[in-house]
C-alpha cells in the first residue's frame, strides 16, 4: 500500500509539471480560442467580445479566399509529399551504395534542412527571380521568365523549396530502414540472380515500408501548416493565389483584425490537421502489427 | 518519438517562462528604492531607430528621473498585431503609434488626449483632423510625407522632358511614350518600374491619388458607407500606363527591385514612390539621388498638377498607465519636437519634413523632399485619405484586386464592383 502511494506520488511529481504547463499553454487556450470563434472581436483587450453565434462558421461557407487557399493547400501538399520522399528515397538509395563520397552527400543532402525556412524562402526567391531570369536570357529559354509572377510558377516554386529543404530529412529515416534491411536477404536474392529493380522492388521496397509510413505522414502533417516558408518565398502572391491555410488565418486576423473569423477558420484548420494525424495514428498503428 | 519531441517542446516553454517570470522579477527588485519613472515607447519606424534612440539618450542625460527604453516592430501590419500582442501580455508600452480614425476608434479606451501641450498647438492645420475624436487630439504626428513620381533628371533631361510640364495625365502619357520610343538610346529597360507585388504602393497610395479626389479626408473616407470611385477611368489609366509600360513582370516586382536594382541603377526613368525612397536610392548611388525630384501622379479628368501629402504615422500616450508615466510620455513628446535639440533631430538626424510650425525648412538637403516642400508652399498637395479606409481594403481587398487586373484574370468593371461590394460588406 504504502509503496503504491510511493510510486503514484512520484507519478505526479514527474508528470505533474508537464501536465500543468500542457494545460496552460496548450489546452486551456485551445478552449479560449473555441470560445472566441464564436465572438465579434478586433484583438484589443479592452474592447469586448461579442458574441455572434456559429455566424462566424456560416460567413466560411462563402468565404472563396479561404476554400482557395484550402484547395490550394491540398494540391501543394499532395504534390509535395509524393516529391519528397520520391527524391529522399532515391537520395537513400544513393548515400547506402558504397561510395567513398557517401558521407559528405549524406551531410549535403541534408543541410538545407538546417537553414530556417524563412531565409530558405528569401534565397529561393532570389533564385526564382533573378537567377532564372539571368539565365532565361544567356540561354534564351522562355520558360524561366516571370518565376513567382504567375500562380503557376508560384505553386511550382513553393514545391521546389520544400521538396529541396525537406527531402534530405526523409532521407535520414530511409537510410535507417535501409541499414536494417538484413543482409541475407539481398545475398540470396543476388544468389537467386535477381536484378537491381526486382531486388528495389520486392524486398527493399516493403522493407521500407513502415519508414514510408512515417515519412509520408510527417511531410503531410508539415505540408499542411507550412506557414514561414510560404511568407517569404510569395506571401501568398501572385493576388493571393498561393495564400495557404495557415498564412489566410493570419491575415484574416491581423490584417482585417477579424479575430472571430479567424479563429472560427483555425477551429476547422484544427480539425482537418487532428484528423489526418488520427488516420496517420492508425494506419501505422496497423503496419507495426504486420512486421 | 512525437511523445519524446513533445515534452521537450514542453520543458522548453516552461524553462523559458520560467526564465521570463524570474527576469521579471529582478527587474523588479533592481528598481526599488530609485524614483525612475520609466516609459516604454513601441513604435514602428525602423529605419530611424537608431537616431531616434540616440535623441532618447539626449534626453535622459538633459532630465532627472527619467528612463526611456525603445522597442521597434517595423512593417505596415505586423505592427498591428505586435502591438495587440504587448497590451494582450500586460506589458503595455507608455507611447505607441496609431494610424489615422481606425486606429483611434479602436484604441480610445487607452489613449490620452492631448490638447493643450505646446506640441499639440504647433501642428499644422490639417494634419490632427484623422486623430482628432469628439474635439479630442489623440495622436501627434511623426512627420509629413508625400509621394508622386520619382523621376530621373537625367534621363529626363536627355529625353528633352520638361517636368513642369507634367501637370496632366495627357502629358505624363506624352512623357512616358517619348521616353519608351527612346528606351535604347537612353539606355534604359522601360521608362517605369511598376511594383505590383507591393499592394501598399498600389492599393494604398496609387489609389489614393484618386480617391483623394472623391473624398475630402480622411474622415470623409472613414465615416463613407461606399465608395463611388467616381475616378474609375482616372485610376485605369495610371494602372495601365505604368504596367504597360514598366518592366516585366509586374505581379513579382517588388520595392527593393523597383526602388534599388532598378531606379537607382539608372535602368528605369520612373517609379511610383515617396521621399521615404530618398534613403534607399542614395544608399546604391549617392549621385543620382541628387538628381531626381518628384512629378505629379497626374488624374485623368481630375486633379493632375498637385502630390498627395500626409502622415504616415502618430504617436498615442497610453493613458492606462501611471500618472506619472502618462505625464512624463507628454513631456518627452512635446520635447521632442519643441525644444531646440529635438528640432535639430527632426530636421537633420531624422530627416523629417515636419509637421509642426517653428522649423527652418531651408536646412532640408534631400531633393525629394525639397519638392514635396515646393508643391506644399504652392498648395497644390491632396490629402492622405487611405487610412480611412476600412481596414485591410487597400491592400488586401482593392490591391489584390489590381494584381488580378494586370494578370487579365479579371476586368476593370469587376474590379470597381468587387472592390465597392468589399467596402460596403466592412461598413456594414
Amino acid at each position: 500500500m504504502q509503496k503504491k502511494t510511493k510510486t503514484r506520488l512520484l507519478f505526479w511529481a514527474f508528470t505533474g509539471p508537464l501536465v500543468l504547463a500542457f494545460f496552460i499553454v496548450v489546452a486551456l487556450p485551445f478552449l479560449w480560442g473555441i470560445y472566441y470563434s464564436f465572438t465579434e472581436w478586433n484583438g484589443i483587450v479592452k474592447s469586448q467580445a461579442e458574441w455572434v453565434g456559429f455566424s462566424n462558421y456560416l460567413e466560411l461557407f462563402s468565404d472563396d479566399e479561404f476554400s482557395d487557399a484550402f484547395w490550394f493547400t491540398v494540391r501543394f501538399s499532395a504534390v509535395s509529399v509524393i516529391l519528397i520522399n520520391a527524391l529522399g528515397f532515391l537520395l537513400a538509395l544513393l548515400v547506402t551504395q558504397p561510395l567513398k563520397s557517401a558521407n559528405t552527400l549524406r551531410t549535403v543532402f541534408f543541410m538545407p534542412n538546417l537553414i530556417g525556412g524563412l531565409i530558405l524562402g528569401f534565397i529561393w526567391q532570389f533564385i526564382f527571380i533573378q537567377v532564372f531570369s539571368s539565365l532565361a536570357d544567356a540561354l534564351s529559354l522562355a520558360f524561366l521568365h516571370g518565376w513567382l509572377a504567375t500562380p503557376e510558377t508560384g505553386f511550382w516554386g513553393l514545391v521546389i523549396l520544400m521538396t529541396w529543404q525537406m527531402a534530405g530529412y526523409v532521407m535520414v529515416i530511409y537510410i535507417a530502414a535501409l541499414q536494417s534491411i538484413p543482409g541475407e536477404l539481398l545475398e540470396a536474392a543476388e544468389i537467386d540472380g535477381s536484378s537491381i529493380y526486382t531486388k528495389t522492388r520486392y524486398i527493399i521496397m516493403p522493407l521500407v515500408a513502415p519508414a514510408f509510413t512515417i515519412n509520408m505522414f510527417l511531410m503531410l502533417s508539415n505540408c499542411f501548416k507550412l506557414y514561414d516558408q510560404n511568407l517569404s518565398l510569395t506571401n501568398g502572391g501572385p493576388f493571393n493565389s498561393t495564400q495557404m491555410l495557415a498564412m489566410n488565418i493570419y491575415n484574416t486576423a491581423f490584417k482585417f483584425d477579424k479575430m472571430g473569423e479567424a479563429q472560427a477558420k483555425a477551429v476547422i484548420f484544427f480539425i482537418i490537421v487532428a484528423f489526418v494525424s488520427l488516420v496517420q495514428v492508425r494506419y501505422t498503428k496497423r503496419r507495426e502489427v504486420e512486421y | 518519438m512525437k511523445k519524446l519531441l513533445q515534452a521537450v517542446l514542453i520543458l522548453a516553454i516552461a524553462f523559458v517562462g520560467a526564465q521570463s517570470v524570474f527576469a521579471q522579477g529582478q527587474a523588479d527588485i533592481s528598481d526599488q528604492g530609485k524614483d525612475i519613472v520609466e516609459v516604454d515607447i513601441f513604435q514602428f519606424k525602423v529605419e530611424f531607430k537608431d537616431q531616434f534612440t540616440a535623441l532618447a539618450e539626449e534626453y535622459m542625460e538633459e532630465t532627472e528621473g527619467v528612463k526611456l527604453t525603445i522597442k521597434t516592430v517595423g512593417g505596415g501590419d505586423d505592427y498591428g498585431a505586435a502591438l495587440r500582442s504587448r497590451f494582450a501580455s500586460g506589458e503595455e508600452p507608455a507611447i505607441f503609434n496609431v494610424g489615422g480614425p481606425q486606429d483611434v476608434a479602436d484604441w480610445k479606451d487607452y489613449l490620452a488626449p492631448l490638447n493643450g501641450l505646446e506640441v499639440t498647438e504647433k501642428a499644422f492645420s490639417g494634419v490632427l483632423s484623422g486623430v482628432t475624436m469628439d474635439g479630442n487630439v489623440y495622436g501627434l504626428p511623426y512627420n509629413q510625407e508625400g509621394y508622386g513620381l520619382i523621376y530621373n533628371k537625367e534621363i529626363f533631361n536627355k529625353a528633352g522632358i520638361d517636368p513642369a510640364s507634367i501637370t496632366s495625365y495627357a502629358a505624363l502619357e506624352k512623357a512616358v511614350k517619348k521616353l519608351d520610343s527612346m528606351k535604347d538610346s537612353l539606355g534604359i529597360k522601360a521608362p517605369i518600374a511598376f511594383p505590383v507585388k507591393e499592394t501598399w504602393v498600389t492599393g494604398l497610395h496609387l489609389s489614393n491619388a484618386v480617391l483623394s479626389q472623391e473624398f475630402d479626408n480622411v474622415n470623409d473616407a472613414f465615416n463613407s458607407d461606399t465608395v463611388a470611385f467616381r475616378y474609375s477611368e482616372g485610376l485605369k489609366k495610371l494602372v495601365d500606363l505604368q504596367n504597360n509600360y514598366s518592366v516585366q513582370p509586374t505581379l513579382s516586382l517588388d520595392y527593393s527591385q523597383q526602388v534599388e536594382q532598378l531606379f537607382a541603377s539608372g535602368k528605369v526613368a520612373i517609379i511610383q514612390q515617396g521621399n521615404w525612397a530618398y534613403g534607399s536610392v542614395a544608399g546604391v548611388d549617392e549621385e543620382l539621388a541628387q538628381n531626381i525630384g518628384i512629378v505629379p501622379l497626374s488624374v485623368y479628368k481630375g486633379v493632375g498638377d498637385s502630390i498627395p501629402v500626409g502622415v504616415p504615422m502618430y504617436w498615442g500616450v497610453n493613458k492606462d498607465l501611471d500618472e506619472a508615466v502618462v505625464e512624463e510620455a507628454k513631456k518627452f513628446l512635446n520635447w521632442m519636437y519643441t525644444s531646440e535639440t529635438g528640432k535639430r533631430y527632426v530636421l537633420e538626424e531624422f530627416k523629417f519634413i515636419p509637421a509642426y510650425e517653428g522649423y527652418d525648412v531651408s536646412k532640408i538637403s534631400d531633393p525629394l523632399a525639397r519638392d514635396i516642400l515646393d508643391f506644399s508652399s504652392r498648395g497644390k498637395t491632396l490629402p492622405w485619405v487611405f487610412m480611412g479606409y476600412p481596414t485591410g481594403w487597400g491592400m488586401n481587398v482593392l490591391g489584390i484586386d489590381i494584381q488580378k487586373y494586370a494578370a487579365g484574370n479579371i476586368t476593370w468593371e469587376e474590379l470597381i464592383q468587387h472592390s465597392t461590394e468589399e467596402w460596403e460588406d466592412a461598413r456594414k
